[in-house]
């Protein structure tokens, strides 16, 4: 077997493009083969469209550029919060992340490559629950509010995996994980929704409309409900950039890559 | 094992004052030794006496509070990148991820270490470890042997000057351990140093060139198993749990203490 790094005695630095190449191709089939987390991530939001195009759950639940919002929402969470985080400590508890990182890629690359499939993944998927929502719900969207829904997914899925990547940071069992994962799922849900709707008063109301879960769906139902640009939007992009950044810092700052 | 000759070519891997602690706790205490090319290099201790800490420090996966290791003349902590190519790692627990088949495992580790593989060189290496009906089965379900075979296989695929090996026979039958006794060998052959943790006296004095024995994080002695035997033999310690001829047993445990660690 032949190895590029053919002189033994020089530090050679290897490819960084083909390290990189590997890990996607293998953070991507990982991520395929993990069929609940991708399944979920559909088929939730689906199950959601379905069931609200009958009787008068739609207008029960705000219209259709509410309930797909929500669908979308439901699949980003799922997907990055209970799909990556998981994955992400059971991979610390079982060593992978040991035995990758005494490889020479770089740390950045080895998390890069998974938050890159990850987000390539939540793209395919929330294309494919817009379009499913928008034949389901009879909504006719032109080509930049698709653009437009699918800048806003990738920035829903930054901001639910900055909150796993917390997530894993701060705590360190993998069940644990699970079961802070689930709960937080609930409330973050429960927040936006009901919060938002304004049926727990005005100050829930506040708290609702500038959680992740209600920040983004004002995103989704302007872009859906072909809205102008207002004030309301501009703060739901400043909530979810700002958790953009402190569950970041908090996931890089305190993430260990062995659990012991 | 290989004639030892006083060297003149710069050392492999040389190790000085390292100092580590987690928290509070020193782990490693100002050790410091030099491997030199082609030398098979054992590191023993008992339970928590910081062989693993030692390694980790080596992979660049601890910082040390003080101490330089330097790999070939790569310093580690500087130079971690340039460092990691040059050394092949078996952890204790070696774990691949768990959704990959073997064949995936073996192109993704190649491609980390700039190792270009076709599909067929990949599947021959594999029948040449003798895991060629397991090529599309996920890491663990292969048995305990097989799983060793293919982490040494990885650790190795980029033709590493220095090779860690972390407890490589740990839970092995004795076909196994021979077998892989004898890829150390191979390995040292083709021009890599080893550097292993074992509990085994008997896998020390059967592949180890020369030994380091370790406790509470601190150097206790250093020299080749025969040299050890000779240098200890007579110490009170040492013939005071002796049973017949001193053997590097008697010298470890006359060395480290006959309580037990966890």
């Amino acid at each position: 077997m032949r190895s590029v790094i053919d002189d033994r005695n020089s530090a050679a630095r290897p490819s960084l493009a083909l390290a990189m190449r590997s890990l996607l191709l293998a953070d991507s089939i990982v991520l395929l083969r993990s069929r609940v987390s991708v399944v979920l991530s559909i088929l939730l939001p689906i199950v959601v469209l379905v069931v609200t195009t009958f009787g008068k759950a739609q207008s029960r639940l705000g219209g259709s550029d509410l309930v797909i919002g929500l669908a979308l929402i439901l699949g980003l969470l799922t997907s990055c919060l209970l799909g990556y985080s998981l994955t992400l400590a059971h991979d610390r508890e079982m060593g992978v992340l040991q035995r990758l990182r005494v490889t020479p890629a770089p740390t950045w690359m080895i998390m890069t490559s998974r938050l890159v499939v990850q987000v390539a993944t939540n793209l395919i998927a929330s294309a494919i629950v817009m379009i499913v929502g928008t034949i389901l719900h009879g909504l006719s969207l032109n080509a930049g509010q698709y653009a437009l829904i699918l800048a806003i997914a990738v920035l829903g899925a930054a901001m639910f995996l900055a909150i796993g990547q917390a997530l894993v940071g701060v705590v360190k069992s993998s069940t644990a994980i699970n079961a802070i994962g689930r709960v937080l799922f609930v409330i973050l849900l429960l927040l936006g929704l009901l919060g938002g709707s304004g049926i727990l008063g005005d100050t829930m109301k506040t708290i609702g409309d500038w959680s992740p879960v209600g920040a983004l769906m004002a995103f989704f139902s302007s872009v859906l409900s072909q809205a102008t640009w207002s004030a309301q939007d501009g703060y739901s992009l400043l909530a979810c950039l700002g958790y953009i950044v402190v569950f970041s810092f908090i996931g890089i700052r305190w993430f260990r890559w062995d659990a012991q | 094992m290989r004639e030892m000759n006083e060297s003149v070519e710069p050392p492999v891997l040389e190790i000085s004052d390292l100092r580590v602690a987690y928290g509070s706790r020193t782990v490693v205490d100002g050790l410091a030794f030099r491997v030199d090319r082609g030398e098979i290099f054992g590191l023993l201790g008992p339970n928590g006496a910081g062989k693993t800490t030692t390694l980790s420090a080596l992979e660049g996966l601890v910082k040390p509070l003080s101490g330089r290791v330097v790999v070939n003349g790569v310093e580690v902590q500087r130079y971690p990148i340039e460092a990691k190519a040059l050394l092949g790692v078996q952890l204790q627990s070696s774990s691949f991820q768990a959704e990959l088949s073997i064949e995936q495992i073996v192109k993704l580790y190649a491609g980390l270490y700039g190792v270009r593989l076709s599909r067929a060189q990949i599947r021959e290496s594999i029948r040449t470890l003798g895991l060629g009906e397991e090529l599309g089965k996920r890491f663990k379900h292969l048995s305990g042997g097989q799983q060793q075979r293919l982490a040494l296989f990885i650790a190795t695929i980029h033709n590493p000057l220095l090779l860690l090996l972390d407890e490589p026979t740990a839970g092995l039958d004795p076909q196994s351990r021979r077998t892989l006794w004898k890829r150390i060998e191979k390995l040292r052959g083709d021009g890599s140093s080893i550097v292993l943790t074992t509990h085994s006296m008997e896998e020390a004095q059967a592949v180890c060139d020369r030994v380091a024995i370790i406790d509470h994080g601190k150097l206790l002695t250093l020299g080749t198993p025969a040299e050890l035997i000779n240098k200890h033999k007579d110490d009170p310690e040492v013939l005071a749990v002796a049973h017949g001829a001193v053997t590097l047993e008697d010298v470890f445990i006359g060395l480290t203490g006959d309580e037990i660690r966890d």
